[in-house]
């Protein structure tokens, strides 16, 4: 997987920083990358009311409607449950667990051109790769399906390191600039030779 | 035969002597004339010791600086974070009150200046018991500032120490990757600002209190691989040099 | 929580000698009481403006190195501040005390403190609380994951009190500030 381009939306979709790391994908104008942006952030949150409708939601932050924390209720455990699961694989294996929180939302989208994927912190900030398409799926989807899951997994895997790479770089870098201003536009070298040499 | 007085050896001249007679002043406590006999508790001694008002002066809580044990055989750390947030939200408060770049540095300097004096004093004092030696010499202070000094705050030595050839009162302390600096960017239009003028405070305020007097500034140098290299540049005041000299010269 | 503290801390901090980072601290303060003249309430609230800013941008280094997952009751969340957020940034670990009925409120004890090693207040600053900041800070990263709590000092053993201790009281969660797409 070939990582073209890194960007950075702040909570309300706007465009603060945009990396074309590796050549190979063209250009679009100034204004494209922001409509570009704005697009996916709002087809992000109009995605995640999509939902079939046997969908029960895991869990909802601080027991939902009721603002008071509820302890012991049913739905509430089942929830931890379910999170450790995913929790104790991701300590067997040494690995980092996603805090991905768009859960119900977008997370990928494949072409036969591209994929793109997102990745959205807890505070908000999105995170989106553009990158080569996986080689797999197109060509052996019909034939096997098993190795075209796990395959599926690898790509998605691999983009889950490196937004969580992007994620650290961007918080020592960015977070403790003083010259950075929140949610404004990143314009920054140190934080762009970082960026690079993650993406080498 | 004169009456001779009697001299106890444990009362001075002059103060009178005690008798088998004599109460003690508060009605309580040892008369060496009684002996034994007179710690005995009576009824008013005993009144005494119930009902004294006093204040504890036993040591109760271990939590006062003073005592603990400031040689620090067991040193404390943290993450370099938390130092990189408060360093970088005191450069952007410093940077809101100040009115431009030389105002902010100046301002950074101050804040270092009480860092230095004090780690001077704190480095010094832990050092004194290896090593009996005090820097009486610009160049042995430099380099005690460079390698001691810069250890007991950043964790290494700084990387080089030189003097100007040009200029004999400037000298230059060198380092490849500031540690209180690393997370910080300098934007283009803030020209020459070194946030590092922190440092340059602290070496100002170490070198002031050794009696070293000198200014200290801050100043970016940066090589393709070592983007936030900073040089310390010191300026030796020249009443320093004068002493040198009654010292026997510069030393290399 | 995904990854504890203490694997954090072994395996994803840089760490350094605590004392430069205490004496920046007091240089700060020190600064502060000289800048508003001794009034010391408007050193507590310059020191907790500074923490919040810095919180607000420490949460994503907390959330970027920890994987932390959202917290769903308080309790959880005090958890996780106590034993994951002191521990990779300062190397501490307080503890937790003193519920209230509703799990709304709780105690912090801080059995040390290293933003006050090597401090001794001057008889008249009674009314600093000279670890302030670190009210500013959580307050600050608990607003961006869309908690908005109070914090206070209640206790400090530079007043000569016992223990040093602080108040986390839950306000409300910002139910608006939830970004899109959580489940």
């Amino acid at each position: 997987m070939k990582v073209y381009a890194i960007y950075i939306l702040n909570k309300a979709g706007g465009l603060i920083y945009q990396n074309d790391i590796n050549p190979g994908l063209n250009k679009l104008s100034a204004n494209d990358y922001l409509v570009l942006a704005g697009t996916i952030h709002g087809v992000h949150a109009i995605a995640s009311k999509l939902k079939p409708t046997e969908f029960e939601p895991s869990s909802k932050p601080f027991g939902g409607e009721k603002e008071i924390p509820i302890e012991s209720s049913a739905t509430f455990s089942s929830s931890i449950s379910v999170r450790d699961s995913t929790i104790n694989n991701d300590v067997v294996n040494g690995r980092w667990n996603n805090p991905n929180t768009n859960n119900t939302g977008l997370r990928s989208i494949e072409t036969d051109l591209f994929n793109v994927y997102v990745f959205q912190s807890l505070t908000g900030i999105k995170f989106i790769l553009i990158t080569s398409p996986n080689p797999i799926v197109h060509n052996v989807a019909s034939l096997n399906l098993k190795i075209n899951k796990g395959e599926l997994n690898r790509q998605f895997d691999l983009a889950k390191e490196i937004f969580h790479n992007i994620y650290v770089t961007y918080s020592d870098y960015v977070m403790k600039d003083p010259f950075y201003s929140l949610e404004m536009p990143i314009k920054n070298n140190l934080f762009d030779s970082k960026i690079r040499e993650l993406a080498k | 035969m004169s009456e001779e007085e009697i001299i106890l050896p444990s009362i001075a001249s002059g103060v009178k002597s005690l008798t088998v007679n004599d109460r003690p002043m508060h009605e309580f406590g040892y008369n060496p004339s009684l002996g034994p006999h007179s710690n005995e508790i009576t009824e008013s001694s005993l009144n005494i010791l119930l009902n004294r008002k006093t204040i504890s002066l036993t040591p109760t809580s271990t939590h006062s600086i003073y005592d603990r044990n400031i040689l620090g055989t067991k040193k404390h750390e943290l993450s370099i974070s938390s130092l990189s947030f408060l360093f970088g939200e005191v450069v952007s408060w410093s940077h809101r009150s100040s009115k431009g770049i030389q105002d902010l540095e100046n301002r950074l300097n101050g804040l270092g200046y009480k860092i230095g004096q004090r780690t001077l004093e704190l480095v010094k004092l832990r050092e004194r018991f290896k090593n009996t030696k005090r820097e009486i010499r610009l160049v042995e202070m430099l380099q005690f500032i460079h390698s001691t000094l810069w250890k007991a705050l950043f964790g290494e030595s700084a990387n080089e120490l030189e003097r100007s050839q040009d200029i004999n009162n400037e000298y230059m302390i060198t380092d490849n990757c500031p540690l209180m600096a690393k997370f910080i960017n300098i934007p283009k239009d803030y020209g020459n600002l070194n946030c590092s003028a922190l440092t340059a405070g602290i070496i100002e305020g170490a070198l002031d209190s050794a009696g070293f007097y000198a200014h200290v500034s801050a100043h970016s140098v940066p090589t393709d691989y070592m983007p936030q290299r900073t040089v310390f540049l010191i300026k030796v005041e020249e009443e320093v040099l004068i002493r040198e000299d009654l010292r026997g010269g510069p030393m290399n | 929580m995904s990854r504890s503290g203490e694997e954090v801390w072994k395996n994803s901090t840089e760490k350094i000698n605590s004392e430069l980072f205490t004496l920046t601290y007091g240089s700060v303060v020190a600064q502060l009481c000289s800048d508003y003249n001794n009034n010391y309430n408007l050193v507590n609230k310059q020191l907790d403006s500074m923490g919040y800013n810095i919180g607000i941008r420490l949460i994503e280094e907390f959330l970027a190195k920890t994987g932390a997952a959202r917290c769903h009751t308080m309790k959880e969340t005090a958890e996780i501040i106590l034993k994951v957020g002191f521990k990779m940034f300062l190397n501490i670990t307080p503890q937790v005390d003193n519920w209230s009925l509703d799990n709304r409120q709780f105690s912090l004890i801080l059995n040390e403190n290293p933003l006050a090693d090597f401090v001794e207040l001057p008889s008249d600053a009674k009314d600093l609380w000279y670890s302030q900041i670190l009210c500013g800070v959580l307050r600050g990263a608990l607003h961006m994951v869309q908690l908005d709590v109070s914090v206070w000092f209640v206790k400090d053993v530079l007043k000569g009190d016992d223990i040093t201790e602080l108040k986390l009281k839950l306000n409300k969660i910002l139910k608006d500030e939830v970004p899109a797409g959580e489940d």
